[in-house]
């Protein structure tokens, strides 16, 4: 399968240019090429007006799913509980369930969970299907799968959403695998689009430098795994459902492999590499006192705690958790420097940071150049208020 | 058949390796100047020390370029390990290698590969450094093999070898045709070493001056055939001064990479340094010699792999490469002005450590004679 | 104990900038380099290959130039490489990847144990472990950090990170396990063997769609499910914004324009809402 330009027909628009998701189109001089990279997905043919893209792709034929109706959430639990991702997926399905005039249905599975349902109803579920048995008390791969892909048969959902969890994670590509269904992972943003009424997936790529929009058009359900916080919860204490409880069938093959024993960790010390979020100190925290701050935040947003040369050198913190020009260079989603003037040599070690929350005294320190975000303030007021407000958040 | 480029797959798993092991450690190695025994022991076990022997004995199968291309990575992280490698992959084993009995390749030459033992060179005396024929070390045949007497200096690795290959004279009137090298492992009794010496730059190379007083080695430890020892040092001079220049050219390299971050990073007067065209105009110049002292380089390493005769290739190489390192370092302070005098910053390391290039692999002003007579004069 | 190991090729950097005026991906400069958890897939798999002897296969899927991992690969301990090479492959999602993963270590047949990487920093779906799985129907283990050797009964046991954890799952033979970085520290590869793994006659394969049995319409674009309709830059650039206010509207300021971000606090998620519906 190819994709090729007929020169003469050409105009140099370069609509396609602009269509194309995998930047294989290239204009060298007036006229369109393909470049390798070309997929032969045919986005471009479409755009083009002259009709000089041609391709010898087959039409696909996009089949009837009328049937497949309904906005599934798979309701995970964890210590015993609904987990506050699967409550942000119930908001979003609310959402997606209106456009597309659909109902909201929750799958509640496990061994004596039924009465996290009423939860599942009060967050936007009309129907919860319910599905228990000892063997599903515990999560594992295998036996879930085969209930849900038993509830997907008979029940055809046109949208079925998990979180990006590990469980999530874990059971969401092996049931798309079993139902035959197509499946985007960690998606951000969940639309339906207007003329096709299909789910529009967005979703970041490349560590969140790129965003891309995926369409699931030709099987059922549309599945995606949604990334946890991203969505809103909304408690609707008026919503009423109800229950089905669905008749399960675990076979022995499935539960061949055996979970021996669940073991909970209090965390080390989140490395500064691997840290999602950083809170750094430098010259302002005044001493190592400061530093116990930063410390209680870190342990709330599970990050690390990193510092500058000079609470380095003042014996505030490990030499190992310096960032720098002769320290680490970090890269976390959030970077939150705090008393930190910010200096070109510490900048270096940061400035890849996705975004970066800088609290300093000083509104001319150099620090606040680079930040997304900058609070003028003390941070002996301002880190305990944020500890404060983040606790009473959960 | 798709397959891959050996020296496009070497040099990017050097790079990894230099990236993460070597740049992150390389100023507080320098700082304490101790020999880098973990990092050592890691190449070994990546058999980057085999590179240039066959497969079929015990190497990698690899060649010159490949060597230089490891040597060159190396060098780009700390030139005091890439160094002692090149030490440990040529001259320190090459004479063991080719001349050594079964027995002694299996204790000594093998386990070295490994980066279990630490190989040698000793070549220079006090009274005989470019002028070899001078070199006074005896070596005098006795009943089952030879006693050596004498001294050598600037022995790199010398403090912490388990093996050296010793160039002694076995003849004085022979002069040249006198000379042999012999192997001595460091627990011959008699054989002592000075304390290491306090250098100015590659400071995690080992040197000290090793003194022979009354070491007897058996017969199978002379190297090669009697007379020929001078010949078969000329047979990897050639080598050797590529492999030098390879080292300039990493040199080069780091000096090079770091300036342009620096230069990005800097702002003065509200915009980066390097948008002034005076900075601009030493990164040109640093990279136009790092270009040039790559293709000097790398065809006088094909030359020596194609087996012709190219040491005024290799010489020329390394006498630029090397020159070209000091204008990099040198112009390399002057892009990072006062912090360059800082010892936190890298620039003084390079500055230092291409010194040790000007007189590894032969002195420039015996390259420039040199050169000049090949040249025709 | 045979293991195939699942490799991919990926971008050396997540640093990829799109074009802001075409969307284009803009690719100059950047070095491609084997995915880091399948590192750690390979390297478990090669000690698992020292302690009870075997063979370790790496399988990979991709352009030409993907070959370079696959002899890294080799490099790394691995007896064999393969790579499935053909345009017919392009343009993949998980589901295609899958599939055509599947029929060449279906092709392979003498395996005991897959092992893949947990994700890949390109894409970041975590999805062909599973799915790979499943096609093969065999037992799956994500987020495996620890292994260890086979038992006589044909299972295996694997520690499994979970959140705010770890689990012990014995799991029967063969089987597929994604592994995390936890998993190990990978060693760097052997000269000798990224030499050898270039000659001519190295134990390199390349396999096209025709070789794994692979029928138009099973594989690569036209074998998907989900397709790519757009891509474009997330919004953005660093503005900075000060916040202004007393202390406690700074603060929530702050927090609002984090959500906005997406950027979720990871301990502020960590909680989990029951019965009584706690306060969310």
């Amino acid at each position: 399968m190819t994709v090729w330009v007929e020169a003469d027909l050409c105009n140099g628009c370069k609509r396609c240019l602009r269509g194309c998701p995998y930047g294989a189109l290239e204009f060298s001089g007036e006229k369109a090429s393909v470049l390798d990279r070309c997929t032969s997905c045919g986005a471009c043919i479409e755009l083009c007006r002259q009709g000089a893209l041609k391709s010898d792709i087959l039409p696909r034929t996009v089949p009837d799913f009328s049937d497949w109706k309904g906005i599934w959430v798979f309701a995970e639990r964890r210590d015993g509980q609904l987990s506050h991702g699967t409550l942000e997926l119930l908001g979003k399905a609310r959402q997606l369930a209106e456009v597309l005039d659909q109902e909201v249905c929750a799958l509640l599975v496990g061994h004596g969970v039924s009465h996290l349902a009423q939860t599942l109803i009060r967050y936007g579920a009309r129907t919860v299907y319910l599905a228990e048995h000892e063997e599903l008390a515990h999560y594992r791969t295998l036996p879930y799968t085969d209930v849900l892909e038993g509830m997907i048969e008979k029940y055809r959902p046109g949208v079925f959403l998990m979180s990006a969890s590990h469980l999530g994670r874990d059971l969401a590509p092996r049931v798309s695998r079993r139902v035959g269904a197509g499946l985007t992972a960690d998606c951000t943003e969940l639309e339906v689009d207007p003329d096709e009424k299909i789910l529009l997936q967005t979703r970041p790529a490349f560590g969140g430098n790129v965003m891309a929009t995926i369409v699931s058009r030709y099987s059922r359900p549309q599945m995606a795994t949604v990334r946890p916080g991203v969505m809103e919860a909304v408690e609707r204490p008026e919503n009423a459902g109800r229950v089905v409880t669905v008749p399960v069938w675990v076979s022995e093959r499935s539960c061949a492999a055996k979970l021996l024993e669940t073991v909970r960790e209090k965390k080390d010390a989140v490395k500064l590499c691997e840290a999602k979020v950083i809170v750094a100190g430098g010259r302002g925290l005044g001493d190592a006192g400061g530093f116990r701050l930063l410390e209680e935040l870190a342990e709330i947003v599970d990050g690390a705690v990193a510092g500058t040369r000079v609470a380095v050198e003042e014996g505030w913190i490990p030499a190992d958790r310096q960032v720098g020009q002769t320290g680490q260079s970090v890269r976390p989603e959030l970077y939150i420097a705090c008393g930190i003037s910010g200096a070109i040599q510490h900048r270096a070690g940061m400035l890849n940071s996705r975004y970066v929350l800088a609290i300093n005294k000083d509104p001319r320190a150099p620090i606040f150049q680079v930040a997304d975000w900058g609070i003028r303030g003390d941070l002996r007021e301002v880190i305990p208020e944020l500890v404060r407000q983040l606790k009473r958040g959960l | 058949m798709i397959r891959s480029n050996a020296q496009n797959l070497i040099r990017e798993s050097m790079a990894r390796f230099v990236d993460n092991e070597v740049v992150p450690k390389a100023h507080e190695l320098d700082a304490t100047g101790e020999f880098p025994r973990e990092l050592f022991e890691e190449l070994g076990r990546m058999g980057v020390f085999a590179i240039r022997y066959p497969k079929a004995k015990g190497g990698a199968g690899g060649n010159c370029v490949l060597f230089c291309t490891v040597c060159e990575e190396l060098a780009r992280g700390l030139m005091s390990l890439a160094a002692t490698s090149a030490m440990q992959a040529l001259m320190g084993t090459n004479f063991l290698f080719r001349y050594g009995s079964e027995e002694l390749k299996e204790k000594f030459f093998h386990p070295a590969m490994r980066g279990e033992k630490v190989a040698c060179f000793c070549l220079t005396e006090p009274e005989a450094g470019s002028d070899l024929g001078n070199a006074s070390t005896q070596a005098v045949p006795t009943a089952g093999g030879f006693i050596i007497n004498g001294m050598k200096t600037w022995v790199t690795n010398g403090p912490v070898a388990d093996f050296y290959t010793v160039l002694c004279q076995t003849n004085p009137e022979k002069k040249f045709k006198g000379l042999n090298f012999f192997f001595v492992p460091a627990d011959t009794p008699g054989l002592s070493r000075g304390k290491p010496f306090d250098l100015l730059g590659t400071r995690n190379t080992k040197i000290c001056e090793i003194a022979f007083k009354d070491c007897f080695v058996p017969l199978d430890h002379l190297l090669g055939a009697e007379g020929q020892g001078m010949t078969n040092l000329l047979s990897i001079l050639a080598e050797i001064r590529t492999m030098t220049a390879a080292l300039a050219v990493g040199l080069q390299r780091a000096a090079l990479n770091d300036s342009i971050r620096y230069a990005r990073e800097r702002a003065q007067f509200g915009k980066t340094i390097g948008e002034y065209q005076l900075i601009q105009a030493k990164i040109a110049n640093m990279a136009v010699d790092l270009e040039a002292s790559r293709l000097l380089t790398y065809k006088a390493a094909r030359m020596v792999d194609d087996k012709l005769p190219c040491l005024a290739e290799a010489s020329m190489a390394k006498y630029f490469a090397t020159e070209a390192a000091c204008r990099a370092a040198d112009l390399s302070t002057r892009i990072f002005g006062a912090y360059a005098y800082s010892m936190e910053y890298s620039p003084q390391r390079y500055y230092r450590d291409t010194r040790f290039l000007l007189y590894g692999g032969g002195t420039h002003e015996i390259l420039q004679t040199n050169i000049a007579k090949w040249a025709g004069l | 104990m045979d293991i195939v190991v699942l490799i991919k090729q990926v971008p050396d950097s997540t640093e990829v900038k799109l074009d802001p005026k075409t969307g284009h991906l803009l690719r100059e400069g950047i070095g491609s380099i084997m995915n880091p958890d399948d590192r750690h897939a390979l390297e478990a798999a090669v000690r698992l290959k020292e302690a009870q002897g075997g063979k370790v296969v790496a399988l990979s899927m991709g352009p030409a130039q993907a070959v370079d991992i696959v002899s890294e690969a080799i490099g790394m301990g691995a007896d064999e490489g393969i790579l499935l090479s053909d345009s017919a492959f392009a343009g993949a999602d998980t589901w295609a990847t899958s599939s055509t993963l599947g029929k060449a270590i279906e092709k392979i047949a003498k395996y005991d144990l897959v092992l893949c990487g947990r994700q890949a920093i390109d894409g970041d779906t975590a999805q062909i472990g599973p799915q790979v799985a499943e096609y093969l129907g065999l037992p799956q283990v994500t987020y495996a950090c620890d292994i260890e050797a086979a038992r006589d009964d044909g299972t295996i046991m694997v520690k499994k990170r979970g959140e705010g954890g770890y689990e012990m799952v014995q799991c029967p033979l063969p089987a597929v396990l994604t592994v995390i970085a936890e998993m190990n520290r990978t060693r760097y590869p052997a000269i000798g063997r990224l030499i050898d793994a270039c000659a001519e006659r190295a134990p390199v394969q390349i396999w096209n769609a025709a070789d794994i049995g692979a029928k138009t319409g099973e594989v690569g674009l036209a074998g998907s499910l989900t397709h790519v309709i757009r891509t474009f830059a997330p919004k953005g650039g660093r503005r900075t914004e000060m916040l202004e206010g007393d202390t406690g509207t700074v603060v929530r300021t702050l927090l609002e324009k984090l959500q906005e971000k997406h950027l979720v606090l990871p301990g502020a998620q960590a909680g989990a809402v029951g019965q009584e519906g706690k306060k969310s």
